[in-house]
């Protein structure tokens, strides 16, 4: 088997577009994919025999027209192998599920396109069981090809919650309501500007009519305010705009604030470098722009790796299509921005948790920030155990640097990165695993 | 529909080829997957394994169910077993 001179770390649209990119240029190059089947989590394809379900015609073209050039480019493919780090002598570690060892590489370079995770805000009782993200929902039933079962509230902000919506309701059980703590519809200005921005504006539009059709309650202006179980359901508390407040009990809660960068854990970006190969990021997880602009990011970064493996130095051009994704992205949040300012996470009452791989809790924080000594990020973390769990703080750091903030506004704010710091392993993984670790070489022995 | 199964806590649950643990699990109504080293229940959450929050014990090693395909056999218990 041939060293690749270059491997990308995920097989969505930014690692995709990247590799074909760079195997155009004849240089050897690998993907590696934690599950079986590539598209990342927006093309998340269908299981055996089971039909895809409905999307907008315009990321289906997209899909096919990637898909294609991709398997054109014959590129080999890793899959159910998750990528562990780079470690100090700059060799590149992959776990390989199948085979339960970790597998040494030594590319020229990385490219790292791990996409993005949904944002989700704190509530009293989103930690529970029947709570999920509303895009791990909908990766869900693009895998299955089933709708979830039983009562479903939609809940959070963004067109998202459209999108799913509407899936669900082709797929027979449409959603008992959408919360939209935005009011995209009050919006002209960004309304307007949407308008620069047709084929967003077609998808959007696509979901709309159904949700109008099957008479989808979308409640904007509203947020969930806590859940609660009862009995076997979950009963959500709903406050809408004008202060009144409304009970729903249902089966399942998905929720969605937006989407940032998966970039937890990665290694820095470096264009040079002595003993290791060159780290680039690309798509989501270097700026959370979606889909399309990942696919163009993507194939910028595999352009520039191309580039400065060739000796020609000069930066590629950055494309324009990931200047008007940005501008399309800005106009969206404009279009989406809450009703209400966000209520400060320090209404939040003491005992929501914030991290949920340590059980910590908006309590634990406040405790810890109101001591004499003000800690920083780095010891609320150590001391206080925030953002050192499994997921290496991916969905609480950012709130926990938000409600340390609120909190002492008086003391120098503190960013996620501050709580995490920046080290592998990327994902939990064995001992064992580790000190069993192959190169390449020794693989076949 | 095809007969494969995994055992999930002594209970037999079917799935279809190329199913992840979690999807499986989904569609046999099992929505809590067990406790965790701290006592609180696991459960499926983000579907991308960036979470960690539906961990499970596949034949004894840690493994996230959105990512892990079931296959046939396989015995899937919860992170700290029996609560």
């Amino acid at each position: 088997m041939i060293e690749p001179n270059v491997i990308v770390i995920g097989g969505g649209p930014a690692g995709l577009s990247a590799a074909t990119e760079i195997a155009r240029s004849g240089y050897v190059v690998e993907i590696i994919e934690q599950r079986e089947s590539l598209g990342g989590a927006i093309h998340r394809q269908p299981i055996e025999g089971v039909h895809p379900i409905h999307q907008a015609a315009g990321p289906k073209a997209r899909w096919q027209a990637l898909a294609q050039a991709f398997a054109a480019a014959r590129i080999p493919v890793r899959h159910a192998s998750v990528f562990v780090g780079v470690d100090g002598d700059g060799r590149v570690l992959i776990e390989n599920r199948r085979t339960e060892r970790v597998e040494q590489l030594a590319p020229k370079a990385v490219i790292l396109a791990t996409g993005a995770v949904e944002k989700i805000y704190p509530r009293p009782g989103w930690q529970m069981a029947g709570v999920s993200t509303a895009g791990g929902l909908q990766v869900m039933m693009k895998e299955t090809g089933l709708a979830p079962q039983g009562r479903v509230l939609l809940a959070g902000s963004g067109p998202l919650l459209i999108a799913v919506a509407a899936q669900m309701a082709r797929l027979g059980n449409p959603p008992v309501a959408i919360v939209e703590a935005g009011d995209p519809m009050r919006q002209i200005g960004p309304g307007f500007a949407m308008l620069g921005h047709a084929a967003l504006l077609r998808e959007a539009a696509g979901y709309l009519s159904e949700i109008y059709l099957r008479r989808i309650p979308w409640m904007r202006g509203t947020h969930v305010e806590a859940i609660e179980k009862e009995g076997e359901s979950l009963r959500a508390t709903l406050r809408r705009h004008d202060g009144s407040v409304e009970r729903v009990t249902v089966d399942r809660i998905s929720l969605h604030d937006g989407i940032r960068p998966n970039d937890f854990g990665l290694p820095k970006e470096t264009m040079e470098s002595m003993t290791g190969p060159l780290i680039l990021r690309a798509g989501d997880c270097r700026e959370a722009l979606g889909a399309f602009a990942a696919e163009a990011d993507g194939r910028r970064v595999g352009r520039a790796v191309v580039d400065i493996l060739s000796g020609n130095r000069d930066c590629a051009e950055l494309d324009r299509t990931i200047e008007r994704a940005r501008l399309a992205q800005t106009t969206l949040a404009a279009l989406f921005a809450p009703v209400d300012p966000r209520p400060p996470l320090g209404q939040l009452p003491d005992e929501t948790i914030l991290c949920r791989c340590e059980g910590k809790t908006v309590g634990d924080l406040r405790r810890l920030c109101d001591r004499a000594d003000r800690l920083t990020g780095r010891e609320i973390k150590h001391n206080g155990r925030f953002a050192m769990g499994a997921c290496q703080g991916r969905f609480c750091a950012a709130n926990t640097a938000a409600l340390m903030a609120e909190i002492n506004p008086d003391a120098p704010t503190p960013s996620s990165e501050d709580l995490t710091g920046r080290r592998w392993p990327v994902r939990p993984i064995s001992i064992a695993a580790l000190t069993g670790a192959t190169s390449q070489n020794t693989e076949n022995e | 529909m095809s007969a494969q199964t995994f055992d999930w806590r002594g209970r037999s649950i079917p799935f279809r080829a190329g199913e992840s643990l979690a999807a499986a699990l989904e569609a046999a109504g099992i929505l809590t997957f067990g406790p965790d080293a701290l006592g609180q229940e696991t459960r499926y959450f983000c579907g991308i394994g960036a979470c960690q929050c539906c961990l499970l014990r596949v034949d004894g090693v840690v493994r996230e169910a959105c990512i892990t395909p079931a296959r046939a056999g396989m015995k899937v218990e919860a992170l700290e077993g029996q609560p």
